[in-house]
């Protein structure tokens, strides 16, 4: 098992009132699955990717990837994973705007001490993964959301990570753009990368092998995506709300 | 990752962000220039006017003593010296009878006075009364015509030696031996010239004219207490000469046993001391001044490295998401701060060693610049950047990387 996450509890005190962005959460994801992660706004998803991501430290719970207690980690070792295990596609991209885009593709290997050539060499193909060659030298504020969106993609991309973590990564794409991009997710599933991605299109999420549905921090579905994906889900909402006693 | 990556990819982003923040640089700078400035400035005068006084002591004859009523340098009490009885030509009998370390033992009276020749007049010019053996004690030469004898002083002869200024500016194209000159309204034939000395802390020594004790007593001060002037044969024997010297006065002076000594002993030696005190209080209060100026502007650049932070807080959640170590955040802003200050510390160094050639060019004071000085300015100045830079950066490191991503 890759991720086996048993119980994890995310909250947060927003002036003396307690939100629970994770209630619970207990999920495995083997090493080469494709998973995708819905669930309505607020319903913990960046939480979750963040957890798994070790960026973020669940409340409670235990959090074991490839085995090792994440708790347990220290700060380095946490960013060591981050630098050399995962990519992340932000919701909002975050890139760094002063860079250009090439430069922001190339920061991971940066952090990897990667020799200047080799990261260049590596930050390139990304780029051309994406079908962004022609925007090397523009600065993110030079481009549009769609190319951003690639841009954060090959940054991800670039660092040859074993785990992905994309949050919306088709959000701000046309739909050809964001078919080319399944397709390369696609890709990347066969040649054995595992994939965690948060969307909010229903026809992405069956395409996935796997989906999860989040709702008030619960998992509320989880099984095939196409199952998943256009399930009514109304019901386990309100039991949830029940749960909470709101 | 190595520490290698940490200091390159740290300066990359230090320079970066320095040419992205062109004036606020500059302004940040100037706290900590100015504070390097006056530190430079300050060690460069100081170094000069060592190096000046050092020459200066030099020629005051290092093996001479003064015994006077009152000390050179009054420290403390001045009430104290105030009943003391004058020294007298006996106390000086006693010295030349007894003390056997002693060489040539003269008295010395001295007045600053107007000195007059056909119409052109130089004041406050140092008339010394003394006797012929003065010159060993004062360590001057006779470079022209003839130093004061014994029968000059028997006879109150109107006779004196000028001072290569005096001599400079009455006499510039004759010779001054045989001319007369007006001391203190007095007139006085010049029997000769004394050699040059050069300045003590800033004061001619060759601005003087010496005339017989005896004369001097007649036409000025008659009733003054005297100096005496003493060689002591060997100068390693100074100082066992000095308790000799205690000795010999305290006996001639009766000065009971109880009381202290009612004289001083002075050697050129104490202007030395009196100049280090000077110098060292200048210094001490410069050297504050500069401290005060570059704390203000360590303060200034923590105050800046705090607004960097916090302006760039996504960027540090970004770089913390894709792999930075806490320390690597933590070098990226030490080396920005570092730098930022160094670049104040180059600019002070040139603005602090132009004041210090401007000092040296509009004042008798010398400055002189040693290579370390300017090591020192920007070395010292990337310190207080170092110093003043860890506490942001410690704060941009420890900051939480969700929360930093969610900077809007
Ligand atoms: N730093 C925080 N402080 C307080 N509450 C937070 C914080 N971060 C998230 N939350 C809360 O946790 C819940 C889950 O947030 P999260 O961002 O995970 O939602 P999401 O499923 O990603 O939503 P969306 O689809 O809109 O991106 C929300 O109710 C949110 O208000
Ligand atoms: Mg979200």
């Amino acid at each position: 098992m890759l991720i086996e996450l048993k119980d994890i509890h995310r909250e947060y005190n927003v002036g003396g009132e307690l939100v629970r962005a994770l209630d619970g959460v207990s999920i495995g994801i083997e090493r080469g699955e494709w998973v995708a992660i819905i669930g309505q706004s607020g319903s913990g998803k960046s939480t979750l990717m963040n957890v798994i991501g070790c960026l973020d430290t669940p409340t409670r719970g235990e959090y074991l990837l490839n085995g090792k207690d994440v708790a347990r980690m220290s700060d380095d070792e946490l960013a060591f994973i981050r630098n050399k295990e995962i990519g992340f596609i932000f919701q909002n991209f975050q890139l760094l705007p002063r860079e250009t885009s090439l430069a922001n593709v190339e920061l991971p290997l940066v952090y990897r001490g990667v020799s200047a050539k080799d990261r260049r060499a590596k930050a390139i193909e990304a780029m051309q993964k994406v079908k962004l060659e022609h925007r090397m030298t523009h600065k993110p504020t030079e481009l549009s959301g769609g190319q951003r969106q690639r841009v954060a993609i090959a940054r991800a991309l670039a660092g040859d990570p074993s785990l992905l973590l994309a949050d919306e990564p088709t959000g701000n794409l046309d739909s050809n753009t964001g078919e080319e991009i399944v397709r390369l997710f696609a890709e990347l599933h066969k040649a054995g990368h595992t994939i965690v991605l948060v969307t909010h299109e229903p026809k992405l999420a069956a395409r996935c092998p796997r989906a999860i549905r989040l709702s008030d921090g619960k998992v509320v579905g989880d099984g095939p995506g196409a199952q998943i994906a256009f399930q009514d889900h109304q019901a386990p909402v309100s039991q949830a709300a029940e749960a909470h006693g709101s | 990752m190595s520490l290698k990556v940490d200091l390159l990819e740290g300066s990359r982003i230090a320079l970066r962000s320095l040419a992205n923040h062109r004036l606020r640089t500059v302004l940040t700078t100037v706290g900590v220039g100015i504070g390097v400035a006056t530190l430079l400035a300050i060690l460069g005068i100081t170094q000069g006017m060592d190096t000046s006084f050092q020459a200066q002591l030099a020629s005051l004859g290092s093996n001479s003593v003064y015994v006077s009523k009152h000390p050179w340098v009054q420290m403390g009490n001045w009430w104290e010296f105030r009943g003391r009885k004058r020294l007298t030509l006996e106390h000086l009998e006693a010295v030349r009878l007894q003390c056997t370390y002693c060489g040539a033992v003269v008295p010395v009276l001295d007045e600053n006075d107007d000195v007059e020749f056909m119409g052109r007049s130089l004041s406050f010019v140092s008339i010394t009364g003394s006797t012929s053996e003065y010159l060993e004690v004062s360590g001057f030469e006779i470079t022209r015509g003839r130093f004061l004898t014994e029968a000059d002083n028997e006879s109150r002869r109107l006779v004196a030696v000028i001072g290569t200024d005096v001599a400079d500016t009455f006499f510039p194209d004759i010779d001054p031996v045989g001319n007369t000159i007006r001391v203190g309204g007095k007139p006085m034939t010049v029997i000769g010239v004394l050699s040059r000395k050069g300045k003590i802390l800033d004061q001619s020594q060759d601005l003087t004219v010496i005339i017989p004790f005896n004369t001097f007593k007649s036409f000025f001060k008659g009733n003054q207490s005297i100096d005496i002037g003493i060689q002591i044969k060997n100068a390693d024997e100074m100082e066992r000469a000095e308790d000799q010297l205690v000795g010999i006065l305290r006996r001639a002076r009766q000065t009971p046993p109880d009381k202290p000594d009612d004289f001083a002993i002075n050697k050129p030696e104490q202007l030395a001391s009196t100049y280090e005190q000077l110098t060292g209080a200048l210094y001490g209060v410069a050297l504050g001044i500069g401290f005060i100026t570059l704390l203000v502007g360590g303060i200034g650049i923590m105050n800046i490295m705090l607004v960097s932070v916090r302006e760039r807080t996504r960027e540090i959640g970004i770089r913390r998401a894709l792999g930075a170590k806490k320390r690597t955040i933590i070098t990226q802003f030490v080396l920005e701060a570092t730098l930022v200050s160094a670049v104040g510390g180059a600019m002070g160094t040139l603005v602090g060693l132009g004041g210090a050639k401007v000092v040296s060019l509009v004042t008798p004071l010398a400055a002189t610049v040693r290579p370390m000085t300017i090591v020192f300015g920007i070395g010292f100045a990337a310190l207080v950047g170092l110093v003043f830079g860890i506490w942001p950066a410690a704060r941009a490191a420890n900051l939480d990387p969700v929360e930093a991503l969610r900077d809007e």
